[in-house]
């Protein structure tokens, strides 16, 4: 039994701003410590949905369907003792594949036994309705009162039988429900759409080109799954009377931009999602405020980042950092930068300008594309993004003399893909 | 030291708490300075140089009387022996200051006012000793300007001065300080200078608190025949400036055009020379200036 880790909110800022200057910016570095080991002490009790999609394409060719149904028994291997879980098909609706009446099991050696048994009947017809697949899943987790609530979701294709409203309405009724992991195999499906998903259920979105990639991406999946602790973390923004909050963004690792997700604590306070976390995870958070601006020498506290959750006991701070702002007529107090502000501000600059680059170049506009591309191989090399740096290597040529960038004029839909759905993945700020 | 006892915040007036030293409405840092103007009534109160927090608490008001427009003002100085002076001085001056404004809004006179908002004070403070054997303290100056006559009250040596609109030699020290100094020269023992140079001189042998003797104030009422103005400050200031003539030079005519900045400037002429104590600097002008709005409320 493990008691939830210890948290620590570090804050990176220049607190001067010139006279006048309202716009204050901080990174928030967020860590939990490394498990701490507690016989008995109570821990937080969780639940696994593995949503495989059924669909008929996931049959042409046949090694999607095998290598899903693989990687779902291998998911189900590391699933622990105790933890609810269920695995749902989907297709143009969902049904559940074990227990087949519709309920979760309690993982132990022998209903794993029996779900990997049902997992190897796992066929594939019909049509796509991921919104159907989602409530179904959302309707098994109601069925308890689990703390954790993860799902993993793998479809080969998109969401073609039924209306983007109507996968929109899903996804609102299981924001806040479950967190959900997407994964796309091979290249037919549509990044944008899952990525809504991922977004919304506070997951990530990946590709797995080969279907025999499969069963390694869900084992890690679900090995990370296990090891969360800390359900439903939010980071609680505190502004002053006369502040407005620009952003809330997670900058580490990967970008996603929380600023709508903002829930009404008080007056003066929002809640942000973060999720669930486990034992020595770090994560960075960009807030930007616009504060009204004081005389010159005086100081104010622009915003009071907190990490919240609650308990029995009511709502609960895990952390806690201040930002400040301090006017000064010093310019060398001023325009300091300060780096993790700095890094991040590139890094999600980075991310926008790959997807604003492959926007353009699907619409055809391949001036528009190879100079958004262009910006995205200077950052990605200035920053370290090495990741980055490979990924957009697939798509566009540098001339390694002049810099020039190009876009490649044959490119595998997968590299592109792959592109696109890493692309909010930073790097952090180096040492 | 806990969380600063001030209620109000000095950026936008609200009555907050000051969770991390900064305002839970506004955000502004909970200052150590603090600058309150209600035009014809205008005061600043400063940490100083030495000191890490200011132990001063000043208190401005306006209250409509049955016969006209009254200006009130405190100013109390925690004893710095004493625990918690910080809080000793801010629920003096604020309780001063409120039974002030309320028995002059009924009729009260002013000097009567003046005494039962002492009492007031005092209670007040008494009731933050608990069972410490070293009960919170402050000094206390206090004073009503009314349209025809200005009222001061005092325990300990914050002062009170007149700084008529012109005449500079008729500036007058309206008040006498409960001090070993002040003890000594009068019994003729030590000479002023001597005194001053002292040590000693700024031992109060009167406070208000749980283990003073007695809250009865001096009270002291004058009816200038020309315009002018109240100046009340603590030691801070007249430590450095105790001639009624040397204040007037500092204070006017800067007080006739604006009477925050006349204050500022009596404040920065403390810490200039040396700013060694919290500084705390109100001047009300006299008569009061009539206004619509009556109790803006200043209280800080």
């Amino acid at each position: 039994m493990t008691s939830a880790p210890e948290f620590t909110a570090e804050i990176f800022q220049n607190e001067y701003l010139a006279s006048g200057a309202r716009e204050v910016s901080a990174v928030v570095s967020v860590t939990s410590a490394g498990a701490v080991t507690t016989a008995g002490a109570d821990t937080a009790s969780s639940a696994e949905i593995i949503i495989v999609d059924c669909s008929g394409s996931m049959a042409a060719p046949m090694a999607k369907l095998i290598q899903a149904r693989e990687a779902t028994a291998a998911a189900i291997d590391v699933i622990r003792d105790g933890t609810a879980f269920a695995v749902v098909a989907g297709a143009l609706r969902a049904w559940p594949i074990y227990p087949a009446n519709g309920s979760m099991a309690i993982a132990n050696a022998t209903s794993r036994a029996d779900a990997k048994r049902a997992v190897k009947r796992l066929g594939a017809h019909d049509g796509t309705a991921i919104g159907q697949w989602l409530q179904a899943a959302r309707q098994l987790f109601l069925t308890r009162q689990d703390d954790l609530r993860h799902a993993i979701l793998l479809t080969d294709g998109q969401n073609a039988h039924e209306s983007a409203a109507q996968l929109d309405d899903a996804i609102q009724t299981c924001t806040g429900v479950f967190t959900c992991d997407c994964r796309g195999v091979g290249t037919d499906w549509e990044v944008a759409e899952l990525r809504k998903i991922s977004t919304a259920l506070l997951g990530t979105v990946d590709i797995v080109p080969d279907p025999a990639g499969l069963t390694a991406d869900f084992e890690a999946l679900m090995t990370a799954s296990m090891a969360k602790q800390v359900a439903d973390v939010r980071l609680r923004v505190w502004t002053p009377q006369h502040t407005t909050v620009r952003y809330v963004k997670q900058v580490a690792p990967a970008v996603e931009d929380l600023t709508g997700m903002r829930k009404h604590v008080t007056e003066l306070a929002g809640d942000y999602p973060t999720g669930a976390w486990g034992p020595a995870e770090s994560r960075d958070y960009h807030v930007c405020v616009d504060v009204q601006p004081a005389a010159v020498g005086q100081e104010m506290l622009a915003a009071r980042v907190s990490l919240v959750q609650d308990s029995d006991a009511g709502s609960q701070t895990l952390a806690q950092g201040l930002i400040k702002a301090i006017w000064s007529d010093d310019e060398r107090m001023s325009t300091r930068i300060n780096r993790h502000v700095a890094h991040y501000t590139g890094q999600a600059e980075l991310a926008q300008a790959i997807q604003d680059g492959l926007e353009a170049r699907t619409a055809g506009d391949d001036t528009t594309a190879a100079d958004r591309l262009g910006r995205a191989v200077e950052i990605a090399r200035e920053s370290g993004n090495e990741a980055s740096a490979k990924l957009l290597a697939k798509v566009v040529d540098v001339d390694p003399v002049t810099g020039t960038v190009r876009l490649k004029p044959k490119v595998a839909a997968a590299d592109e893909m792959a592109l696109d759905t890493r692309s909010t993945k930073t790097v952090r700020v180096k040492k | 030291m806990a969380t600063p006892s001030s209620p109000t915040c000095a950026a936008c007036g609200a009555v907050a708490e000051f969770a991390d030293k900064f305002c839970e409405a506004c955000g502004a840092a909970f200052a150590d300075h603090r600058h309150v103007d209600l035009g014809g009534l205008a005061g600043v109160t400063d940490t100083g140089h030495r000191h890490d927090r200011n132990e001063d608490a000043m208190a401005l008001t306006v209250a409509q009387t049955p016969t006209g427009v009254a200006s009130i003002a405190v100013v109390c100085d925690g004893v710095s022996t004493s625990e918690r002076p910080d809080e000793a001085s801010h629920t003096a001056a604020g309780a001063a200051a409120e039974s002030m404004a309320a028995a002059l809004r009924a009729g009260v006179a002013g000097e009567e006012a003046l005494r039962q908002a002492v009492l007031a004070a005092d209670a007040a403070v008494r009731g933050l000793a608990g069972d410490s054997d070293n009960a919170p303290a402050t000094t206390i100056v206090a004073g009503v300007v009314s349209a025809d006559q200005i009222s001061v009250c005092w325990i300990g040596d914050s002062r009170a001065y007149w700084l008529p609109a012109i005449d500079a030699p008729s500036a007058l020290l309206l008040t006498r300080d409960d001090s070993l100094a002040e003890e000594l020269v009068s019994v003729g023992v030590l000479t002023e200078a001597e005194a001053y140079a002292s040590q000693h001189a700024h031992v109060v042998t009167r406070w208000l608190g749980a283990d003073a003797d007695s809250p009865e104030p001096h009270i002291v009422s004058v009816r200038p025949s020309t315009p002018g103005f109240l100046l009340l400050c603590s030691d801070g200031l007249w430590n450095y400036q105790p001639d009624p003539e040397g204040l007037h030079r500092l204070a006017l005519p800067a007080a006739l055009t604006d009477l925050g900045a006349a204050a500022d400037a009596l404040l920065t002429f403390a810490l200039d020379s040396g700013g060694q104590d919290n500084t705390t600097v109100v001047l009300a002008a006299a008569p009061p200036v009539p206004r619509d709005t009556p109790d803006p409320g200043g209280n800080t």
